[in-house]
């Protein structure tokens, strides 16, 4: 009898390693999502561009920053949140919505996961090109520390993959869990430094942002994106975050994966 | 070599969302029927649709599974499959398993018959050039035509049948699970298909089969299983079994009440 850890544990490990399906779906899922348009994908990344141009603009007045600073901070920082969000919200749906697959063949729940995040991620891909343009209008220059978003993103992807997963799994039982993500994020995106900086907030509430894992989401790709390195601090954040995060997911997943099918 | 062993499997569905005043009417009128009380703390209101099945498939079994609706049939080939996983009791499965349930999996009426080919090849476990190989097949027996490069919302009923069979029976599989609906279509696919059937069995270790068609089991399968309220009544030769539950309906239609 193969113990149950050691199922949970095959199912994310195959489940990452099938990148050929997930990123089929992935693909699949976005060019459906916009046949017959245009510009396709790209409608989410021009109202992310008036978006982030018409704040940066004024919002840089309101706190009376550079927009030439103040711009590419927005920017980043909503490209992420944007890909942070989605991939959280839709994650808690997702064994939901594939109910009928999960109940016509046995496929690692993971790679559902994984073919979220990917999605998500492509999405995000077009947002970039938003990124490039106020690099160029912002004089932004890649540096080495640019090079630091790799093990970033990595890192990143890491901790958003046990939260995904755990999500989906316990939406799936507690149908209400997804939408108090979604009410949490909502307003979790107004406490986290995104549309503002850290800088402006003084006293006590800035200690607490080092306390917020969203922030150090965000800032670990943020800052090497704006030529800087993350604070020590920010890795920390991540690395610690995921060492628990996943282990409480094992947990869980071992607990509770074969019973998807049936919560369904 | 391909095998099957279910050890004493109890399959509970349980009830989400029903409201507790219910519950207790729910369980008071089914009483010695499906409806109970898990045994666990949560008391929650559980189907159960497979009771203590214990029985294993080797290689060379080609099994029709018979009864009636609700017995049990879909839920036994589900676990066969790897996807109910038992909370009670063993189930071990060594060899690939396909499952042909309804269509092929992952079938999206958006995407064009060939992106969907490769999807659900993908999903079966088939590799992009395996798949790419048997395109040509697959669009020949489905009769698809040009149809193959327009999305599957724009098929006939029948077509859709044909592209999800020629993609699910396009796998050489170790352990093959089929649920009804094969003899869907018009006759002349029904045979068509029923040879398609037949050569794929043939290169498969273990079948099984859950069809009301008596026909269809007598001329895929070499033993049946009598499935009766979650319960295996009765395990052997197709013609005895399928006597067997020849006596049994007719028993029921006995004592079922009829409206006059």
């Amino acid at each position: 009898m193969v113990p149950q850890y050691a199922i949970a544990v095959n199912d994310i490990a195959t489940g990452v390693a099938s990148y050929r399906i997930w990123g089929r779906l992935g693909w699949r899922e976005i060019q459906r999502r916009y046949r017959r348009t245009t510009i396709g994908p790209f409608w989410g990344a021009t109202s992310l561009a008036i978006f982030t141009v018409i704040l940066g603009l004024v919002w840089a007045q309101l706190w009376k920053q550079d927009p030439k600073i103040y711009m590419p901070y927005v920017t980043v920082g909503m490209i992420l949140w944007i890909w942070l969000n989605t991939s959280l919200t839709e994650a808690g749906g997702e064994f939901i919505l594939n109910e009928a697959l999960i109940k016509q063949l046995r496929i690692p729940y993971t790679l559902l996961i994984c073919t979220v995040v990917w999605r998500n991620s492509i999405v995000l891909g077009h947002n970039f090109l938003i990124y490039v343009l106020v690099c160029i209008y912002a004089g932004i220059i890649p540096t080495w520390n640019t090079l630091l978003l790799i093990p970033g993103a990595v890192l990143l992807c890491v901790n958003v993959l046990w939260i995904a997963l755990s999500l989906a799994l316990l939406s799936s039982r507690y149908r209400d869990i997804q939408w108090i993500v979604g009410s949490i994020l909502q307003i979790a995106m107004f406490v986290t430094p995104i549309l503002w900086d850290r800088e402006r907030l003084s006293g006590p509430l800035n200690a607490l942002i080092d306390y917020n894992p969203l922030y150090h989401y965000i800032e670990v790709v943020r800052a090497p994106l704006m030529g800087r390195a993350p604070e020590p601090w920010t890795w920390i954040v991540l690395i610690a975050v995921a060492i628990a995060g996943w282990a409480m997911t094992l947990y869980l997943f071992s607990r509770f994966r074969r019973r998807i099918p049936y919560w369904l | 070599m391909a095998s099957i062993t279910l050890d004493d499997v109890v399959i509970d569905f349980p009830l989400y969302g029903v409201r507790p005043g219910l519950r207790s009417t729910l369980v008071r009128r089914a009483a010695g029927g499906f409806l109970q009380r898990s045994d666990d703390a949560d008391q929650l209101i559980v189907v159960r649709a497979l009771d203590h099945v214990t029985v294993k498939l080797r290689h060379g079994d080609f099994v029709g599974l018979v009864g009636h609706n609700g017995a049990g049939k879909s839920t036994l080939l589900r676990v066969l499959a790897g996807i109910y996983e038992p909370i009670l009791g063993r189930c071990e499965i060594v060899g690939g398993v396909s499952p042909l349930f309804n269509g092929a999996p992952g079938l999206h009426p958006d995407d064009t018959g060939y992106e969907n080919i490769i999807t659900c090849g993908l999903l079966l476990g088939m590799t992009r050039d395996e798949i790419e190989r048997k395109i040509p097949d697959i669009g020949t027996f489905a009769e698809l035509g040009d149809f193959l490069s327009l999305p599957v919302r724009t098929y006939s009923a029948g077509m859709v049948l044909r592209i999800g069979f020629a993609i699910a029976t396009a796998i050489d599989p170790d352990i093959l699970l089929l649920d009804e609906g094969i003899s869907a279509g018009d006759a002349r696919f029904a045979l068509h298909a029923r040879e398609r059937m037949k050569a794929l069995i043939s290169r498969s270790s273990v079948m099984v089969l859950a069809s009301h068609s008596d026909d269809l089991i007598r001329a895929m399968c070499n033993r049946a299983i009598l499935l009766d309220r979650g319960k295996i009544v009765a395990d052997g030769r197709v013609d005895d079994i399928l006597a067997q539950h020849q006596s049994m309906s007719t028993d029921a239609d006995k004592t079922s009440p009829k409206i006059s």
